[in-house]
C-alpha cells in the first residue's frame, strides 16, 4: 500500500496548454539586415562610377 | 528595353563631353566636396562646378531612386547610407561636409 502510494506520488505530470494566441516570429531584423547588405553592395558599386562619384 | 539602354549609354558618352570639367578635377581642384545627404555640393562657387554638381546630382538621385525601390526603403535612407561611403572613400586634400554643413579638407 505504501508502495503503491510512493508510485502515485512520484509520477510526474507534465501538462502542456496550448498558446491561445497563435505564435509570432518576428523575422524583420533578419530581413532588414540582409536589405542592408544588399544596399551596401550596390551602392559599392555606384561608387566606382566615375561619372558619379 | 535593348533601345532604353542604348540611349542611356549613348546619353552617358555624351554627357561626358558635356562638362567643362571633369568631376575628378573639380573633386582635386576643391570646387566640389562630398555632402552629408550623398549629393555633391559647390565648394567653391563657378559656372562649371554649379553646372556639374546639378549633372552629378541628378544621375546619383536616379540611382538612389532605384536601388531604394529595388529594396522597398526610402530614398533619404539610400542616400545617407551613400553618403557615409562617399565621404569614406574621399581622397585627403578633397572636401567633405561636417555635420554642422562646414567644408572640411580631408
Amino acid at each position: 500500500m505504501i508502495a503503491l502510494l510512493a508510485l502515485t506520488g512520484c509520477t510526474p505530470t507534465v501538462k502542456i496548454e496550448p498558446p491561445d494566441k497563435p505564435i509570432v516570429i518576428n523575422l524583420n531584423v533578419k530581413i532588414e539586415h540582409e536589405i542592408r547588405i544588399k544596399i551596401d553592395k550596390e551602392l559599392d558599386e555606384l561608387l566606382t562610377n566615375d561619372e558619379l562619384f | 528595353m535593348k533601345t532604353k539602354l542604348l540611349v542611356l549609354a549613348a546619353g552617358l558618352l555624351l554627357s561626358l563631353n558635356a562638362f567643362a570639367i571633369s568631376l575628378h578635377d573639380a573633386k582635386s581642384q576643391g570646387l566640389v566636396g562630398e555632402q552629408t545627404n550623398g549629393y555633391l555640393g559647390i565648394v567653391k562657387s563657378s559656372p562649371d562646378a554649379s553646372a556639374l554638381a546639378k549633372q552629378v546630382n541628378a544621375k546619383r538621385k536616379s540611382h538612389y531612386q532605384k536601388i531604394a525601390k529595388k529594396n522597398g526603403i526610402s530614398v533619404a535612407e539610400v542616400s545617407k547610407m551613400a553618403a557615409e561611403k562617399a565621404m569614406k572613400a574621399t581622397k585627403k586634400g578633397q572636401f567633405i561636409q561636417s555635420k554642422s554643413g562646414k567644408w572640411i579638407k580631408k
